[in-house]
């Protein structure tokens, strides 16, 4: 570390942060990687705008949003997810299509969070929604092209989990709908202690408790004992997905433990888990009810990957961006034209040059060297080389 | 990978937490309170925390499971899994008034229209008061709410009491219980679905132990 400068310039504010180029040029290999995946699968970018209305469906509590009076009077909300603001747009613009829509996104989002946590208030999602198809195999479609996104990222060691919220709200059927609201609501904080005793106190017998508590509880191996409707359809679903992608030999896990904070999802959801995170790297699901509060019901499934997250854990894991080519720094000598025409000649060979120092390589390797004339430098250490030979040593 | 870890929350709870660990066979023997605060044990790595720590360090994954009072985890809003009731510890958050005073005090609330509540914990208070529809102005103290109505600090308090004891030694009474708590065993979501065979026998006899108490 240097020595501070002499006065002191302000931070970004709190949650906001610098990506640095090295940085930057690790996330820029992740999203290659991601939006190589997305298109393999047929899904098309699409950029929704930074800023929503505040009065539109939103995801979250209102203290997790950024929102703000524009010069209009209007109250506007930088956008906390991309899948709502792509229902939005799908009720708008697509609400006559017919066939499936498959849309891919790699943006910034922005949420609220309390101070002193180190959380992040604004951070790149990456993801997919997949409107119109229902049914196991469009599930598998987004389940798979999930694992495939992060292995393609170079990810190893991951755990995809899924679920299917269906199969826990059947659980509770017996219960009338306003008990079962606050059972899920108790469930979808985490608080399974809350909901048993809210279930208990709504009129849930010790039987029902019990096989609730134990389905709650299964994973892997143990949903095959699991006797409740969807079970079959979630075995379907990653069944199929493992047909789509090959990956790790039986990845997919089948989880009836996972319940989404989020309350629009209906369906087969899932995570994808890294040891090296507290937090899942990604989550998705089938969110059926979404579309329909922008008035155009329609099936919909989707992810969305936290990239940093996703980042960090590849760091973790000792992965580092394939290497860029080496960059040429080149000196001027005395004639400034003689160094503009070998760079200009470098360039052309397909050399990456940048005249003078280098003072931020990113992790990029740099040969530096002097121009001698418009045909040869001399490098670091004294060797006089050719502009032709320099190309093809660093091809 | 690095050994399950246990935070437990230091205080009037650990006692209670180190039997409920001894009677479901863990040796928790090293695990005594004094200075060290992160003891390993065979499989096992317990971590002495305060409590609210406890609940931030099961959040973020740098601790895989902690036992934590319910009132601590209210006031942290910390996301995570809340899968046993332990049933010790137990204590209310409650809304208290000075004895003499409550009618006084409502008659001021209908007077000038907000209140001032003291509280060590501001967002229970300010959650309990909006659900309530009450207007309320939460003064945040480090320690000691009970003597803020004496000292005119505030009108009422929000604290949590065992006994009452406190509470009727500072001449004030309950007017509203806000919640019960009790000691829960929490866990961090994805460690409880990546380390399940390690973590699901734990959750299932301190379930039991629970039980039978």
């Amino acid at each position: 570390m240097g020595s501070p400068p002499r006065t002191a310039i302000p931070a970004p504010p709190r949650g906001f942060r610098d990506i640095l180029p090295t940085e930057a040029r690790e996330l820029r290999a992740i999203e290659r990687a991601l939006s190589d995946s997305f298109t393999a699968y047929g899904y098309v970018p699409l950029e929704p705008p930074m800023v929503e209305r505040a009065d539109s469906e939103s995801v979250l509590a209102g203290d997790r949003l950024m929102r703000f009076l524009d010069r209009d009077g209007d109250l506007v909300v930088l956008r906390p997810d991309i899948t709502t603001a792509v229902a939005r747009l799908v009720a708008q613009r697509y609400h006559d299509a017919t066939g499936a829509l498959r849309l891919a996104y790699f943006a910034p989002v922005f949420r609220e969070q309390p101070a002193m946590l180190g959380a992040e208030r604004e951070y790149d999602q990456a993801g997919v929604e997949l409107v119109g198809p229902s049914g196991p195999l469009a599930d598998a479609e987004v389940l798979a092209l999930l694992a495939e996104s992060l292995s393609r990222c170079g990810l190893r060691g991951t755990s995809i989990e899924v679920g299917h919220v269906g199969v826990v709200r059947r659980l509770f059927d017996d219960l009338t709908v306003d008990a079962r609201e606050v059972v899920f609501a108790d469930l979808r904080r985490g608080d399974r202690v809350g909901a048993f005793t809210h279930a208990r106190g709504a009129g849930m017998g010790d039987a029902a408790i019990e096989r609730a508590r134990a389905v709650l509880a299964a994973r892997g191996r143990d949903i095959e004992s699991v006797d409740v409707e969807g079970v079959t359809e979630l075995r379907e679903v990653i069944h199929l997905a493992r047909e789509l992608h090959q990956g790790e030999p039986l990845w997919g896990v089948p989880n009836l433990s996972l319940m989404p904070e989020l309350p629009y999802y209906t369906g087969v959801v899932f995570e994808a888990l890294h040891p090296e995170s507290g937090f899942p790297i990604a989550t998705g699901g089938r969110y059926d009810l979404l579309l329909g509060a922008f008035g155009a019901p329609r099936p919909a499934t989707g992810f969305a990957i936290n990239v940093p997250r996703l980042h960090l854990a590849l760091f973790a894991s000792g992965w580092r961006p394939s290497r860029e080519r080496t960059l040429v720094s080149l000196i001027p000598g005395r004639d400034p034209r003689e160094a503009a025409r070998l760079a200009a000649r470098l360039r052309s060979k397909g050399v990456a040059v940048a005249i003078g120092a280098v003072a931020e390589p990113a992790g990029v390797t740099v040969v530096s060297g002097e121009a001698i004339d418009g045909e040869r430098l001399r490098l670091q250490g004294g060797r006089v080389v050719a502009c032709d030979d320099l190309a093809r040593e660093l091809a | 990978m690095r050994p399950l870890r246990f935070a437990l929350a230091q205080g009037v709870l650990l006692n209670d937490a180190l039997a409920a660990l001894r009677a479901i066979g863990l040796d928790v023997s090293r695990v005594d309170g004094g200075r060290q605060l992160v003891v390993r044990s065979g499989d096992v790595e317990y971590l002495l925390a305060r409590p609210s720590d406890t609940a931030t360090y099961v959040e973020r994954g740098a601790a895989d499971l902690g036992i934590v009072g319910k009132d601590v985890l209210m006031e942290s809003g910390a996301r995570l899994l809340e899968l046993v009731d332990l049933r010790f510890g137990a204590c209310r958050f409650v809304v208290a008034a000075p004895k003499d005073a409550l009618e006084r005090s409502l008659d001021e609330y209908r007077h000038l229209g907000s209140l001032e509540v003291a509280t060590k914990y501001p967002r229970v208070a300010e959650e309990h008061f909006r659900h309530r529809g009450i207007a309320v102005e939460i003064v945040k103290v480090a320690g000691s709410a009970e003597v803020a109505p004496q000292v005119g600090l505030a009108d009422w308090i929000v604290d949590l009491v065992a006994t009452g004891a406190t509470l009727a030694a500072n001449g004030l009474a309950v007017v509203e219980e806000i919640a019960a708590s009790t000691a829960r065993l929490v866990v961090n979501p994805s460690a409880y679905h990546l380390r399940r065979q390690e973590i699901a026998p734990l959750v299932e006899r301190l379930a039991k132990w629970a039980e039978c108490r």
